[in-house]
């Protein structure tokens, strides 16, 4: 193998009793890429995540992460996750848990650099429960990167954020996959999948289509990354 | 196991406990409230129970039995008529008489002693006071044929100046520390599943044994702290008795910490909702507090409970409090030893099962 990948989900499916939640998904996703996870609500995208992350177990397939089976401890420390709803310490402020996360991760001089980036250096001295949804978000992505990983989970994180600092918040994927890190992402908004490297589009825990953005427009025949994604996922239904 | 990593956990607990006013108080009040109900309840002066007394003897010695009853501290008696009785009862204006029958004079001369005692009977205890008074002047009257009654008593423990307070009270400091600690731990435990932050912490570099330990730190710096408190105002305050060494009373309750905080991550695996949580504190509290010896001894229990009693943590804590404080027990005795051995061992093991089944409720 030439390519390095980053994570390498292979044939991978995941039951809750008898619920079949992910059914023999195969990802691979390379260093330093920017991997959408697409899909409607239910689809698997969380699972998918917190299989990578070591979190839950499959029950066939294997995942590997930065050269290591998971689940392993070790790779941890490379790995930042931001939870879909954003997991915070109500009762302390913005800095004492993004300082708590950094500490977990032997980093706590990033501290200041992950605040700024998400604009609550400001209001570091906040308690978290006095937060607005979208600044907890922020906060929520600060305890993420903040031991600046090698590879980023990030489930959903833009729910919620202004426009603006969505804009920025994808400037700086960017600039951090072009510095070595690998990202995936979920979504559900189809101008942030356009963003992204590469997209994967689940359903019913089955990996749908996966592609660049333009090649799923060819594959869906339409320009319209939406109209595509429906049409893609319209057609297996039948 | 990192050192920095298992603090990074303590100082965040702490950090929590800071700003939230409520569980402080709770944490550090409420022992206070409790411990001077207690105190006030069992101390403070009460008053005695209203009693009807009815002496129709025609012979002498009625009389000096119902002057004796008038002076009894016990009882407070009124002069009332023996058909009158059951009517006073019922309309709560006493909750006993005590009839003397006309022929009581004639009946001592028989060497039969037999004064009527009439119970109203719906509350616990009524009777006590009542025969306590009546004995008391039974034996003044003795007093009179020149017979004097006063047993020599000897104390191994303890003394005639310790009172109910003082063998509560020993229990009483390690058990408030115990349950107090465990409700918090359950619920900041559950708290941490229900806000995700577990599920972040399972996908960090942490290791279970870590998330124990500095939990377990971070309670038993807060319980210490609880536990000065309690320890002070039970001694200065309250003027408990303790022959024992301060510092072995410490040495026991950090074992019941570390017993409760892995008691109650534990058993957080157990509760999918904070209000299923709650539930556990009774199931947990109730049976130890009624089987631990703090309130019956356990030796004066049913043989099947007594069984049930000796494999209660907080039996052995009870008794190891209770040497410590009225007896004082220092590291040489063997029973001491025993008590702080199964505490000890008991907090082991609950460490054990709550670093097992931390991963569980994710998967
Ligand atoms: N712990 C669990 N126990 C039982 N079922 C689960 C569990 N976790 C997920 N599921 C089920 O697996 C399916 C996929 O869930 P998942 O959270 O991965 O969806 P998702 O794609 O992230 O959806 P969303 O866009 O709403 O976040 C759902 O049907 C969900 O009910
Ligand atoms: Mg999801």
């Amino acid at each position: 193998m030439s390519e390095s990948f980053a994570v390498e989900i292979d044939g991978v499916s995941k039951s809750f009793g008898a619920f079949k939640a992910l059914n023999g998904v195969s990802v691979r996703v390379r260093q330093g890429e920017i991997y959408g996870l697409l899909g409607p609500n239910g689809a698997g995208k969380t699972t998918l995540i917190r299989l990578v992350c070591g979190l839950l177990e499959a029950h066939a397939g294997a995942v590997t992460v930065l050269g290591q089976r998971m689940p392993n401890v070790g790779v941890l420390r490379h790995i930042g996750y931001m939870t879909q709803q954003a997991a915070l310490y109500p009762a302390i402020s913005v800095e004492e848990n993004v300082r708590f996360f950094a500490a977990i991760n032997g980093a706590e001089e990033g501290v200041k650099e992950a605040l700024e980036l998400v604009q609550l250096w400001e209001r570091r001295g906040s308690v978290v429960a006095t937060l607005s949804g979208g600044m907890r978000q922020r906060c929520s992505l600060a305890c993420a990167l903040v031991h600046r990983p090698e590879l980023l989970l990030l489930d959903e994180p833009t729910v919620g954020i202004d426009p603006q600092l969505r804009v920025q918040f994808w400037e700086y994927f960017r600039r951090l996959a072009a510095g070595g890190t690998t990202l995936i992402v979920s979504s559900h908004v189809m101008d942030e999948a356009d963003r992204c490297q590469r997209l994967g589009l689940i359903q019913y825990g089955r990996l749908l289509a996966e592609g660049t953005p333009a090649e799923i427009r060819a594959q869906g025949g339409s320009q319209n990354l939406e109209a595509a994604f429906l049409a893609l996922a319209g057609r297996t239904e039948s | 196991m990192s050192a920095h990593r298992v603090r990074a956990i303590t100082r965040r607990l702490l950090q929590g406990f800071r700003r939230d006013r409520r569980t402080l108080a709770l944490l550090f009040v409420a022992p206070i409230v409790i411990l001077s109900l207690l105190g006030y309840l069992i101390r403070g002066s009460s008053t005695a129970p209203e009693v009807g007394l009815a002496n129709e003897d025609s012979g002498p010695i009625g009389g000096l039995v119902a002057d004796s009853l008038h002076q009894s501290s016990h009882i407070k008696t009124t002069d009332i008529s023996a058909a009158d009785g059951d009517a006073k009862l019922k309309d709560g204006s006493i909750v006993a008489y005590i009839v003397l029958p006309a022929d009581f004079t004639q009946q001592v001369g028989q060497g039969n002693i037999a004064p009527e005692v009439h119970l109203e009977g719906s509350q616990p205890g009524e009777d006590a006071p009542v025969l306590q008074a009546l004995q008391q002047s039974m034996i003044s009257i003795a007093g009179r044929g020149n017979i004097h009654f006063a047993p020599k008593v000897d104390y191994l423990y303890g003394g005639p100046e310790y009172d109910t307070l003082d063998y509560f009270g020993a229990a009483f400091v390690g058990l408030i520390v115990f349950f107090l600690v465990f409700v918090i731990t359950i619920v900041s435990f559950l708290n941490e599943r229900s806000q995700g932050t577990l599920e972040r912490l399972m996908a960090s570099p942490l290791r279970r044994g870590e998330i124990v330990l500095g939990y377990m730190l971070g309670f038993t710096v807060i319980a210490l702290v609880q536990a000065v408190e309690v320890l002070v105002f039970a001694l200065a305050v309250l003027r408990i008795q303790n022959h024992g060494n301060v510092f072995l009373i410490f040495g026991m309750e950090a074992l019941m910490v570390i017993a409760a905080v892995n008691l109650g991550i534990f058993l957080s695996m157990f509760a999918r909702s904070e209000f299923q949580a709650v539930q556990f504190i009774p199931l947990v509290i109730v049976p130890q507090f009624l089987l631990s010896g703090i309130l019956f001894p356990v030796s004066s229990e049913p043989q099947a409970l007594q069984y049930v009693s000796n494999v209660l943590p907080l039996t052995y804590a009870v008794n190891g409090m209770r040497d410590i404080m009225v007896k004082g027990a220092d590291l040489t005795w063997p029973s001491l030893q025993l008590d702080l051995a199964v505490v000890a061992a008991f907090g082991i093991l609950l460490i054990a099962a709550g670093t097992a089944t931390l991963r569980r409720r994710l998967g």
